[in-house]
C-alpha cells in the first residue's frame, strides 16, 4: 500500500500536449477512478504512473519517493490491461506465476502462491489451460490473479472490464470491489463508463482534454457537478440541461418557469436530474410541453417532453401511458436539487 | 456449352504449358534416373540399370563431399540468416522516419541477382585489388594478402556471407510482419511484472513468433539446399571441391561429365531431402495450429 502523488506532471509527444500540467494525490488504500471520454488523457496518466510512458515534466511520487526514473519493475505496481495482456504461450498457472518467477521465488513457494491466488479468483480448475482456451471473463480473472499474486503496492487497471459483455461486467465489477475491500491496495482505475466509476470509486477524477475537471467522491460528483461537462457525463439518463435566464428570482425558458436562488442574469443553464422530477397535474406546473417519447425500461418509463428547444426527461411509473404530442407537465420533487451553470464558461454557479 | 466443361476447356492452355515445361521434364528425369545415359555417346536414355545410379551415389566420394559441403552451408547460413534477420527486425520495428528509410534501403541486397552477387564479392575479396580484402588489410595488417577465396574454409565462409547478405533483408521483413502480430500489451505486462529487456525478447516475444520463425527457417533451408548461382560465379566450387554444393555437383555431373542418368538420380535425391523437410514443416505447423486453437 502506498500513496501516489503527481506533482505538476505533464506529458508531451513532440509538440503535442497530451496531458497538461496537473497535480493529483491518490491516497493510501484508495480506489481512484480516472473517468472521461476516449482521448482525454486518462490512460496516458495511468501509463505514466506505471512507467510505460516517460514523464515530460513534473514529479511522480510513489510512497514518498520520486519514481520518474524508476523502471516499471522497481515501482512495485501491477497492471491489468484492457486486452488482458496474457502470455499466450504459457498456461494459466505459468501466467500467474510469472511475476514471482522473475523475482526469483523458488518453485514450491511459487506454486503455493499461485494456488492460493487462483482460489481467490476461482481459477483452480483452469490452471493447466492456455489463455486461448478461456472465455473473456476467465481471461480477465487470470490477468487479475497475475496482478494480485505478488501483493504490489499499487494496482493499475486500464479499462479492465470493457471487453466483457454487459452481464459479466456487472459481476466482475462486484468482484473487483470485493477484492479491493479484501486487499486494501491503492488502486487507480481507468474507465469511460460512468456507472463503473460511480460504483467502484472512493473518489473519481473526471478528465477532459487532459485536465482533471473534478476530483471528488462519487456522491459529491453526482450531487454537485463542477461544470456542464461533468453534469452531462454523470448519471443515466443524463441530467436535463435547459438554457434560459434568471429574472426576478425565477428561471425562465420555453415551457419552464422555476423559482431559483440567484441574481438576475442571462445565459444560464439550469440542470435538473430526471429522478428529481415527477409527472404532475396540468395547471400551474413549472415545466410543460408536449410528450416527445416514452421509453419503457422495465421498472419505470422514461418520459421525454419538448417545448421549443427545451427537452426534459423524467422517470414515470412503468404503467404510464399517453399518446405522443399530448400535453404533459412536470414539477420538481420535494427536496429536488436544481443546478445552475454559466452558459459561457460551463462553470457551476453557486447560490 | 455447360459452364463446367467451359471452365475445363479454358484451363487447357495453361495445363499444356505446365505439362510441357514442368511435368514432362520431371517425368523424363525420373525415367532417366533409372537408366544409363552418357550424353557423349547416346542421344536418348540407354539401358535400364535399376537403382544402380542411386547406389553409385552413396559409394562415390564426389557426392559424399557435396552432401557434406551442402550440410555445412545450409546449417551455417540458415542459423546466421535467422539470427541476423530477427535482430534487425527487433531493431527496426519502431516507427520513425529513420526506421522507415532503413527498411526501404534494406531490400536492396535482395533485389540483386545472386549470380551478380557472386561476381561482385569475387572482385571485392581479390587479394590484389579487392575493396574488402584491401580494406581489411589496411585496418588489420595481419590480414593483408590473405588469399581469401583460395582457402577452403575462408571460401566457404565467404560463400555463406554472400548468401546471408542476400537473404537476411527478405527474412527481416518476414520477421517484422511476425513482430507486428505480437500484442504490445504482453510486452508491457512483462515489463511491469519485472522482466528485463532480454528476458522479454526471449521469454515473451520469440515464443509468440514460433510460427513465423518456423516458416522463415524452412524457406531458408530449402533455398540454401538449392545453392548454385554464387558457387558458379564466386568460387567455382573450389578451391578443390571445398564449396561444391549438391546443386553445383549435379550440374557438373550432367553438363560437364555428360552422365545424365547419374545426374537425374542425384537430382531426385535432392528433391527427396527437400520433400522430407517440407513434410516435417507442415506437420510442425499443423501441431502448432492445433495448440493455438485447441
Amino acid at each position: 500500500m502506498a500513496e501516489v502523488q503527481l506533482v505538476d506532471v505533464e506529458k508531451r509527444y513532440g509538440s503535442f500536449l497530451a496531458v497538461p500540467k496537473q497535480s493529483l494525490t491518490i491516497e493510501e488504500g484508495e480506489f481512484l477512478v480516472l473517468l472521461g471520454p476516449s482521448g482525454c488523457g486518462k490512460t496516458t496518466t495511468m501509463r505514466m504512473i506505471a512507467g510505460l510512458e516517460d514523464i515530460t515534466a513534473g514529479d511522480l511520487m510513489i510512497a514518498g519517493e520520486r519514481a520518474n526514473d524508476k523502471p516499471p519493475k522497481d515501482r512495485d505496481i501491477a497492471m491489468v490491461f484492457q486486452n488482458y495482456g496474457l502470455y499466450p504461450h504459457m498456461t494459466v498457472a505459468e501466467n500467474i506465476g510469472y511475476p514471482l518467477k522473475l523475482r526469483g521465488m523458488d518453485r514450491k513457494t511459487r506454486e503455493a502462491r499461485v494456488q492460493e491466488t487462483a482460489e481467490k479468483v476461482e481459477l483452480q480448475a483452469l490452471l493447466k489451460r492456455r489463455p486461448s482456451e478461456l472465455s473473456g471473463g476467465q481471461r480477465q480473472r487470470v490477468a487479475l490473479a497475475r496482478a494480485i499474486v505478488r501483493t504490489p503496492k499499487i494496482f493499475l487497471m486500464d479499462e479492465p472490464l470493457s471487453n466483457l459483455d454487459a452481464k459479466l461486467r456487472v459481476t466482475m465489477r462486484a468482484e473487483l470491489k470485493h477484492l479491493h475491500h479484501e486487499l486494501g491496495v491503492t488502486t487507480v482505475y481507468v474507465t469511460h463508463d460512468q456507472m463503473e466509476a460511480m460504483t467502484l470509486a472512493s473518489r473519481v477524477a473526471i478528465m477532459r482534454e487532459g485536465r482533471i475537471v473534478q476530483l471528488d467522491t462519487p456522491k459529491k460528483i453526482y450531487s454537485e457537478p463542477a461544470d456542464l461537462f461533468v453534469a452531462g457525463f454523470i448519471g443515466s439518463p443524463s441530467m436535463n440541461l435547459v438554457e434560459g435566464r434568471i429574472t426576478g428570482g425565477r428561471f425562465e425558458a420555453p415551457g419552464v418557469s422555476l423559482p431559483v436562488a440567484g441574481a438576475d442574469r442571462g445565459d444560464v443553464v439550469l440542470g435538473i436530474r430526471p429522478e428529481d422530477l415527477q409527472l404532475t397535474d396540468p395547471g400551474a406546473a413549472p415545466i410543460s410541453g408536449k410528450l416527445y417519447a416514452l421509453e419503457l425500461t422495465g421498472d419505470s418509463t422514461l418520459v421525454t417532453l419538448r417545448n421549443g428547444r427545451t427537452s426534459v426527461c423524467t422517470r414515470g411509473p412503468a404503467d404510464f401511458e399517453a399518446p405522443i404530442d399530448a400535453p404533459c407537465t412536470l414539477a420538481p420533487k420535494p427536496g429536488a436539487r436544481i443546478h445552475l451553470f454559466d452558459k459561457q464558461t460551463g462553470q457551476r454557479l453557486d447560490a | 456449352m455447360q459452364d463446367r466443361s467451359l471452365s475445363y476447356l479454358l484451363l487447357v492452355p495453361a495445363f499444356l504449358i505446365v505439362l510441357a515445361t514442368t511435368l514432362y521434364p520431371l517425368a523424363y528425369s525420373l525415367v532417366t534416373a533409372f537408366r544409363e545415359w552418357d550424353l557423349t555417346k547416346q542421344r536418348r536414355p540407354g539401358d535400364f540399370v535399376g537403382v544402380d545410379n542411386f547406389g553409385y551415389a552413396f559409394s562415390e566420394p564426389g557426392f559424399q563431399n557435396s552432401l557434406w559441403v551442402t550440410s555445412v552451408f545450409v546449417i551455417t547460413s540458415v542459423i546466421l540468416t535467422l539470427v541476423i534477420a530477427m535482430s534487425l527486425a527487433l531493431l527496426l520495428r519502431r516507427k520513425g522516419r529513420m526506421h522507415t528509410f532503413t527498411r526501404v534501403i534494406l531490400i536492396l541486397p535482395f533485389a540483386i541477382s545472386p549470380a551478380l552477387i557472386g561476381v561482385s564479392y569475387r572482385f571485392m575479396f581479390n587479394p590484389e585489388f579487392g575493396v574488402i580484402a584491401k580494406g581489411l588489410g589496411a585496418v588489420f595488417p595481419a590480414l593483408d594478402g590473405v588469399p581469401w577465396l583460395a582457402s577452403p574454409d575462408l571460401a566457404m565462409a565467404i560463400l555463406v556471407l554472400t548468401d546471408v547478405w542476400h537473404w537476411a533483408p527478405y527474412m527481416t521483413f518476414m520477421c517484422l510482419g511476425g513482430l507486428a502480430s505480437v500484442p504490445r500489451e504482453t510486452e508491457e505486462a512483462a515489463r511491469i511484472d519485472g522482466a528485463s529487456n532480454l528476458r522479454i525478447i526471449f521469454g515473451i516475444v520469440l515464443p509468440q513468433m514460433k510460427g513465423v520463425l518456423l516458416v522463415v527457417a524452412v524457406l531458408k533451408t530449402i533455398f540454401a539446399l538449392k545453392m548454385f548461382d554464387q558457387v558458379v560465379t564466386l568460387t567455382g566450387g573450389g578451391p578443390g571441391t571445398s564449396t561444391e554444393t549438391l546443386a553445383f555437383f549435379i550440374f557438373n555431373v550432367g553438363f560437364k561429365w555428360y552422365d545424365m542418368g547419374y545426374a537425374s538420380a542425384l537430382a531426385w535425391i535432392l528433391t527427396a531431402i527437400m520433400m522430407l523437410i517440407s513434410v516435417w514443416y507442415v506437420r510442425m505447423l499443423l501441431s502448432e495450429r492445433k495448440m493455438a486453437t485447441a
